[in-house]
């Protein structure tokens, strides 16, 4: 804990990159918003309550969206939450439509934004017939991708485009990849005729992508992992991979393996008790 | 015995005339939306008279006990004589009369036995009326027939006696029938009412189809209820003053014209006076029971005291001469006036007609009877389309297009009172009165209130201000199905609290056209009551797409025990899978919460029910201790599920928007603590840094101090000194 890298890190920073203000921001609104009720049984038992539900991950129920996007935690949270409520949906084998998710995800979130739902269902239709009924796995795992690398994406989309068109975002000279700068002619005849682009380029943009992005990012050791075993692939086919790969989710740690899904025996217990 | 409403359903004779006799009719099943006004004139075949063969027959064949099935068909115009007893027994009846008088009344109404001059009976079935063997003997009274009855006859009927199609040109004498309640002398050629004088039980006279020229012979009959003096050659109206009791006076197709002497006639329901020779109507006063006005064919220009006639209900001026609406102002002032029929007037071919007289008469439930059914679908097509509009699935046309669509369904809407309005007999008039004039409401072409016995329909968003208003406790009772369709869900929620007090025993609800689009919608139903059904249309409400639904409604709803949803029985497997598929949501919701916000969420759906309550506290106190007791076991219920509230977007923006100044305020006020924070931990670090020197320097300086021992002696010494 005492580790040198963090207290060679200024407060302000520190604070930041622990989101420890949002955090106390957020409790003390809490407090005044319901400081009739509070005042009862005390302001320590409150901040009590508040943390120790924000180490347990129920603090984002029922939370305004605003909220539940603020920090990766959150957001890793809402995931597991949803994943916790709806796992018996899940289970009955019920294929349901992108509007139905989006329905679950509002009992949730009251005003959950319809456009990530979409994007999450996209990826698993691969950009095509949005109307298709998908299961819940596929659905949860892709909108985990979605959901809690949102910001990551966006750029990787801006990226993919500007890859298609044949622009290299890479302006700096990549000594290792004098290749980058020689495909970039060749790139625009390729692009036209072969789908995606192709991966190495694609993972050292992104590589740089990581390093200088603020927001949370999937370990590049894993996304190189995942475009190491295609030579071209295409956005949507990129965020299938992503969503798939089981370590990216194990990173995330906010899901079960695909294969435990379905189950849950601390809950399991609970409903039989129902 | 209060004789009740006449009602003359496609022949059946359904006629609640009670004249003290055993021979109620039992009403024919309440017809729903059929004529209801009683008419006399000659378009019907003589209705007492079926009326009475109706009855009879009951009585007969209950009587009898033989198999024989008499239907009284209703249009036949051979109507059968109401006597249905057998040829042989008719023998009792003898009529006498003299041979002279025979002459002066022309065709002679001599009968023998054999001769039988009424027609067959209706069905050959029944029992044949054939001749009736009257006989006329001679009397001592010149030229006024003796009727008389074999006392048989006089027991089995003693309280009726029927002289139908007699052919009589004066009333005969009746002998020793004082008890005689019903009198029928129709179709005969009578020109004066004689002789009935002694008959002071009398409750039912029949006079239809003869040759009155005056009203008169009736001083004595005060018990007379019923007075059926159509198709006579009456001109003046008179010689009424003793009849207070008359309940029903029939006066069609006469020479009447002028109305008068009726003031006195306080229990009167009915008035039939079509068919007559009246230019204007007024002197009306005093008619404090009159329900139903029948002025049909006449001249009338002019209306006027209608106001005061406080029961009126049903008004027929069709085929008269009104032509302005001033004509008929006094109708506005009525506040009991539901059907009126306008149509033969020159009135009724103006194009403003039906919107003025709409709007003036807000009361009105029917106008011209047969198109009132039209007129609902004309409003409810204009609610459809403002509807469409609204959800942008029409694109908007042109503003002058506009104004034609705007103009065309020019019917404004009516607010259609129960059709099971029922009379005020059993129930005190005060509260039928009451309804009848408070179901005169709003009257605009966007939005329909409809009460049609237990369903309460709603179209429209305007529609929902109506619930508001003061409902009779009997129609609100009554009302145990609730309708909206064209109204947006979320402004159906904020009425959801008043729905719940107002119509207490609503059951079942019933969504079409009202934009449900999320699960979440469906908390908000979980206020109310009770709800034992639940229909949701699939047009209009996209919610019926989803797979789930149906499971969520019952997993949310589980207090409710709901029985049906669309139509669609709830097994037990439905309930056991929507716990399953959404149990654990419930869990999460009640157990996982912290505390406060348990509170917060719990207590906010409380405020919001306890705010709307104190709005009303001043009209029903009595409730807020309900209320109490009832969120009590709201909590006790389905405390899990609970917190799963629905805010309408737009509260929930609100809110939202509220929550954004605290926000920025408790920024700051961690901004400000962090700070502080900062600065001391800079502090503190800086003074981590400094303190070894620091530490070393003020060694240095004691040790430095101390070195000489007596020069520090001396000088501590000096500084004691010094301090003193």
């Amino acid at each position: 804990m005492l580790s040198p890298e963090r207290l060679a890190l200024p407060d302000y920073e520190y604070l930041a990159q622990r989101h420890v203000l949002t955090y106390m921001e957020d409790a003390v609104c809490q407090l005044l918003e319901n400081k009739e009720d509070i005042s009862q049984y005390g302001i320590a038992r409150f901040f009590t309550e508040y943390f120790n539900s924000v180490c347990q991950g129920t603090h984002i129920l029922f939370r305004e969206f605003s909220f539940i996007q603020a920090t990766p935690h959150n957001r890793a949270s809402f995931l597991r939450a949803f994943w916790r409520c709806f796992r018996t949906v899940g289970k009955n084998g019920d294929l349901l439509t992108m509007r139905e998710y989006h329905c679950l995800l509002q009992l949730l979130c009251p005003d959950f934004p319809l456009e990530l739902t979409q994007k999450a269902a996209r990826i698993v239709l691969m950009d095509d017939a949005m109307d298709c009924l998908m299961s819940f796995s596929d659905f949860l795992f892709a909108f985990q991708i979605q959901f809690y690398y949102s910001e990551f994406l966006e750029s990787v989309a801006a990226i993919y485009q500007d890859l298609l068109a044949g622009k290299n975002p890479n302006t700096v000279i990549v000594p290792t990849s004098s290749s980058g700068q020689h495909r970039q002619r060749p790139a625009l005849g390729e692009a036209s005729t072969l789908e995606g682009v192709e991966a190495s380029l694609f993972y050292q943009c992104l590589e740089n992508l990581c390093d200088r992005h603020k927001y949370s990012c999937p370990p590049p050791a894993l996304v190189k992992e995942v475009l190491s075993n295609v030579q071209r692939l295409t956005f949507y086919g990129f965020l299938v991979a992503l969503s798939k790969h089981h370590g990216i989710n194990q990173a995330l740690g906010a899901l079960p393996d695909k294969g435990d899904l379905m189950h849950d025996p601390a809950m399991d217990e609970e409903l039989e008790r129902l | 015995m209060i004789p009740g409403k006449y009602r003359s359903v496609s022949g059946r004779a359904a006629n609640n005339v009670n004249c003290g006799l055993h021979l109620v009719i039992q009403t024919s099943s309440l017809p729903e939306k059929s004529k209801v006004e009683f008419k006399l004139n000659k378009e019907t075949p003589s209705f007492s008279g079926r009326l009475l063969q109706h009855d009879l027959e009951r009585n007969y064949s209950s009587r009898q006990g033989d198999g024989r099935v008499i239907s009284p068909s209703p249009r036949n115009k051979s109507s059968c004589i109401s006597s249905t007893t057998n040829v042989t027994e008719l023998c009792g009846l003898e009529m006498k009369t003299t041979m002279s008088s025979l002459s002066a009344f022309g065709d002679s109404s001599i009968q023998t036995p054999s001769k039988s001059r009424i027609r067959q009976g209706c069905h050959s079935a029944g029992p044949n009326v054939s001749g009736d063997h009257i006989n006329l003997a001679s009397s001592s009274m010149p030229s006024f027939p003796i009727l008389q009855r074999s006392s048989e006859e006089k027991i089995l009927y003693s309280d009726r006696l029927t002289l139908e199609r007699q052919k009589l040109t004066v009333c005969p004498i009746i002998d020793g029938e004082e008890h005689l309640r019903l009198l029928n002398f129709q179709h005969n050629f009578i020109t004066r009412i004689q002789n009935i004088s002694n008959l002071q039980r009398l409750i039912f006279l029949d006079l239809y189809d003869n040759q009155i020229e005056e009203i008169s012979g009736l001083s004595t009959l005060r018990s007379l209820r019923v007075l059926l003096l159509g198709k006579n050659r009456i001109k003046k109206i008179s010689n009424l003053e003793n009849l207070k009791s008359l309940d029903v006076l029939d006066l069609h197709g006469n020479q009447i014209t002028k109305i008068e002497n009726v003031n006195h006639l306080c229990d009167l329901r009915v008035l039939n006076l079509a068919r007559n020779l009246l230019s204007h109507v007024d002197n009306l006063n005093g008619l404090d029971s009159l329900t139903e006005l029948n002025l049909r064919h006449n001249q009338i220009t002019f209306v006027r005291d209608v106001d005061n006639l406080p029961c009126l209900q049903r008004l027929f001026l069709s085929f008269n001469n009104i032509s302005t609406f001033e004509s008929v102002c006094c109708l506005a002032d009525s506040s009991s006036l539901s059907d009126i029929t306008f149509d033969g007037n020159p009135i009724a071919q103006e194009s403003w007609y039906k919107h003025t007289i709409l709007q003036n008469m807000m009361q009105l439930r029917q106008l011209d009877m047969k198109r009132v059914t039209e007129k609902k679908r004309l409003t409810i097509n204009n609610v459809a389309r403002k509807w469409d509009l609204q959800q942008h699935r029409i694109p908007n046309i042109a503003p002058n297009q506009d104004r034609k669509v705007s103009d065309s369904p020019q019917d404004p809407s009516q607010l259609h009172g129960s059709t099971i309005s029922a009379f005020p007999e059993e129930t005190g008039s005060l509260d039928s009165g009451l309804t009848s004039a408070l179901q005169g409401l709003s009257v605009t072409d966007t939005h329909l209130v409809e009460v049609d016995g237990d369903t309460l329909s709603l179209y429209g968003s305007g529609a929902l201000e109506s619930l508001d208003r003061n409902w009779s406790v009997q129609t609100a009772g009554m009302v145990t199905t609730v309708s909206f369709t064209f109204i947006e869900f979320d402004e159906i929620v904020q009425v959801l609290p008043k729905l719940k007090i107002k119509f207490p025993n609503s059951l079942h609800l019933k969504f079409k056209e009202t934009n449900l689009v999320m699960l979440q919608q469906f908390n908000a139903l979980a206020q109310l009551r009770r709800v034992d059904q639940l229909t949701i249309d699939p047009q209009g409400n996209p919610v019926v797409n989803f797979t789930l639904w149906k499971y969520y409604v019952l997993f949310r709803l589980s207090h409710f025990s709901m029985q049906k949803i669309n139509g669609t029985e709830v097994t037990q497997n439905d309930m056991i899978m929507a716990e399953r598929l959404f149990g654990i949501l419930a869990h999460v919701a009640s157990s996982e919460l912290p505390q406060y916000r348990l509170i917060s969420i719990l207590g906010d759906a409380r405020k919001k029910q306890f705010r709307y309550l104190l709005e009303t506290k001043g009209k029903k106190p009595g409730l807020v201790n309900e209320e109490n007791s009832d969120s009590k076991r709201l909590v006790g219920e389905n405390t899990n599920r609970a917190t799963l509230n629905y805010t309408t977007r737009d509260f929930y923006n609100e809110r939202l928007e509220e929550i954004k100044e605290k926000k920025k305020f408790c920024k700051m006020y961690m901004e400000d603590l962090v700070k502080e924070a900062t600065e001391i931990n800079m502090k503190n670090e800086a003074l981590q840094k400094l303190w070894p020197q620091m530490f070393i320097e003020l060694v240095r300086d004691a040790v430095i101090e101390i070195r000489n021992k007596s020069s520090y002696m001396k000088l501590c010494l000096q500084q004691i000194t010094d301090q003193k």
